[in-house]
């Protein structure tokens, strides 16, 4: 995945260094040239200057110009005056101009003057490493600055990309935050055109997702209605029948048992209806968490008696905030599951533990346990899991899980499926916030 | 001093940011086919740069025994060996990106290019890093040209890696196949580089006969000159090539010209790094 941010800062600082450093070393070579020819009339002008200097005096002869400059006078093959570093061979041969020369360990830029009317040659040199360190330093002056500032435009960049990319941030987060059932159209108060038609394209989906689950709903609501009374009108019939025919026939057994099955999932398909967010009317009270799950222990426990399964309730009371129906719904089928595929004889424990900022709700078994790689699997609608006890023969549908998981969501609880901490089964944790 | 250092740091740092550069391409090119962990995405880059780091570092300080081995040619041998090593993991890649994108489980496949990128990348930092270690050691530590020196190396590598970010950027957002073709193209001028690097290395050790040069090119465009010193850093000019250098060069190009990455991966990587 590709950051705009990173992208912009890296690119905008990459082009401001390249062209900056580029043009410093463009800059940095015709100051450099500047500065030869400023050293150059320089020279210019001390060898005018020594070119009338007063030979006669005895400390002419001998004049001390400092380590980087030198000079010499001739006159006719004879040295007349020469600076204490000089030799007193010539720095250079007698053409007039610029040159180059090398002495005393070092090399010299020189310049050779004849002065016409006093018939003298005049040399003076300069060291040219020394030039060129004094030239470079000064020059460097001038570049240290641009590299100095880079940290600042670099921080500068940061603040305005991530000053530009604020709004795209804000509508990201306006996005994230929106809650599942929350279909209302996203307002900007600080739009930019750039995001306009974004928002205007996501608001008109919006739209269009809210009319499709508005339809959808009517279709679940009127189909659950139809289905529900018909089913009721069959168990009649078929409760009838049962006391006209001989019910011991196995054809009859399996139809009895295709219409529970076909009742269960009718009652799940309405509960898992709803518990989905769109349909979800939240009406939280003050529950005592350890209170409902005895509530649904007690009317489930023919079942836990019909399979002989021990079944223990361990914790105390403990508040939350919760929807009363929505929680026996997530508790009936945890303990239904249990139920359903531990087997006979099995023991089953439900605890209700504080944890602090968390209560958390535990159904654990010791039936044949879920496979690791279908424990993620297990919250998948119509999903059910293999088992060799026969277990799957019992009535189910897959969608028992499912609700458990709508229900945690929508009180923002977590679902965790563990291993049991008997030798063998699976334990489900539901962590709820504890009421504040 | 300054323009000395500058051209040094920037021909050895934008040789190391371009292979980077193009490396990251197919990265980029190939992350959907490949998986989407994070260790073939960005770990390389850091891991190889920390450890080429650390290994240029290594190899300045001791330089001075690895130049004793060998008969005093160990510097051009270690060199050499890096050049080869990394040409050859070149080639490995070349070989392996497209398997890599063919087949469905690509995850081996995936680890296995992203271990060739890192010995690539690393054996360019320990080789072009020791020697930017070596001469602004050497140089900085006189005090009349540190700042010279210092400035030049900033400049120089700020423009080398400015460089390798426009270009890795540049590619990055071209289309899919331009994008697979320019980074292909240099890839190939990579690697023949390498070669022709190990060949004038092993030739000055001795250990390769010397043969004829190829052409003389200095007058037109001599390598002391900046774009020069861009152009050996670019496509490993040389103004004087042997011609065992201009054949172990061409080699290397078509090594990744015959490679399945130019071959398969052309007509099918449209589908897949359309979706990057």
């Amino acid at each position: 995945m590709r950051s705009i941010r990173l992208f912009l800062i890296s690119s905008i600082l990459a082009t401001l260094i390249l062209f900056n450093f580029v043009a410093a070393l463009q800059g940095y070579q015709s100051s450099m040239r500047e500065a030869d020819t400023l050293f150059d009339n320089q020279m210019l002008d001390l060898a005018r200057l020594v070119s009338n200097l007063d030979v006669s005096s005895a400390s002419s002869k001998d004049l001390r110009l400092g380590n980087n400059l030198s000079f010499q006078i001739w006159n006719e093959s004879r040295l007349i005056a020469a600076s204490h570093n000089a030799p007193v061979e010539p720095l250079q041969s007698f053409v007039p101009g610029f040159e180059y020369a090398n002495f005393d360990g070092y090399r010299w830029r020189t310049f050779t003057r004849y002065e016409v009317p006093l018939d003298r040659w005049v040399i003076v040199a300069e060291r040219t490493d020394l030039r060129f360190v004094l030239a470079e330093n000064v020059v460097l002056q001038s570049i240290l600055p641009l590299l100095l500032g880079i940290p600042i435009v670099g921080l500068l960049i940061w603040i305005i990309v991530s000053h530009g990319l604020r709004p795209l941030q804000q509508l990201s987060s306006a996005l994230r935050n929106k809650g599942a059932n929350d279909l209302s159209p996203i307002l900007s108060a600080d739009s930019r055109i750039e995001l306009d038609q974004v928002i205007e394209s996501i608001n008109g989906f919006i739209q269009r997702l809210d009319r499709v689950m508005e339809r959808e709903k009517r279709f679940s609501a009127d189909a659950a209605h139809e289905l529900r009374t018909p089913m009721s009108a069959l168990k009649v019939q078929l409760h009838n029948l049962s006391e006209e025919i001989d019910t011991k026939h196995e054809s009859f057994h399996q139809l009895q048992e295709g219409v529970d099955r076909m009742q269960h999932l009718i009652e799940q398909l309405l509960s898992l209806y709803r518990a989905t967010p769109e349909q979800f009317a939240k009406n939280c009270e003050t529950i005592d968490l350890y209170g409902i799950t005895q509530d649904q222990l007690a009317s489930l426990y023919p079942s836990f008696e019909e399979k002989e399964q021990s079944i223990e309730l361990i914790g105390d009371s403990i508040e939350i905030e919760a929807d009363k129906f929505a929680l026996e719904t997530l508790i009936s089928n945890l303990l239904g599951n249990a139920n359903k595929y531990t087997q006979r004889g099995g023991n089953i424990v439900v605890s209700v533990e504080d944890l602090g900022s968390e209560v958390c709700l535990r159904v654990e078994d010791n039936g044949p346990g879920i496979a690791d790689a279908e424990k993620s699997r297990v919250f998948d609608r119509f999903y059910r899991v293999d088992s060799n006890d026969g277990a799957a023969r019992a009535p189910g549908c897959g969608l028992g899980l499912t609700i458990v998981s709508h229900v945690a969501d929508l009180h923002q609880a977590r679902v965790e499926v563990k291993d049991s901490s008997f030798a063998s089964g699976s334990a489900f944790c539901i962590y709820f916030k504890k009421k504040s | 001093m300054f323009l000395n250092s500058v051209i040094l740091v920037l021909q050895e740092m934008i040789e190391a940011a371009l292979l980077i550069s193009v490396l990251l391409v197919f990265t980029h090119l190939f992350q959907r086919s490949w998986d989407k962990s994070f260790v073939l995405r960005t770990s390389w880059v850091a891991l190889s740069i920390a450890v080429g780091v650390l290994g240029a570092a290594l190899y300045s300080y001791y330089t001075p025994q690895i130049s004793e081995m060998f008969d005093y040619v160990g510097q051009e041998i270690l060199n050499a060996s890096l050049h080869l090593l990394s040409l050859l993991l070149v080639c490995l890649l070349a070989f392996i990106v497209p398997s890599a994108q063919l087949a469905k489980n690509t995850m081996g496949r995936a680890r296995f290019a992203a271990f060739c990128m890192t010995g690539i990348v690393m054996f360019s930092i320990v080789r072009e890093g020791s020697e930017i270690i070596q001469y602004v050691g050497g140089i900085a530590g006189q005090e009349e040209n540190f700042t010279p020196v210092v400035l030049g190396g900033f400049i120089g590598a700020g423009i080398g890696v400015s460089t390798g970010v426009l270009l890795f950027y540049g590619l990055i957002n071209l289309s899919a196949n331009w994008s697979f073709r320019i980074s292909l193209a240099l890839l190939c001028l990579i690697a023949g580089n390498m070669g022709s690097q190990a060949v004038l290395l092993l030739t000055q050790a001795d250990w390769l006969p010397f043969t004829p040069i190829a052409w003389d090119s200095s007058s037109a465009l001599p390598e002391n000159s900046i774009v020069g010193h861009l152009m050996y850093a670019l496509v490993g000019y040389e103004a004087t090539p042997s011609i065992l250098q201009v054949s172990i060069y061409l080699l290397g190009i078509v090594l990744i010209v015959i490679s399945p990455l130019f071959r398969k991966a052309w007509p099918q990587q449209q589908s897949l790094v359309g979706k990057a």
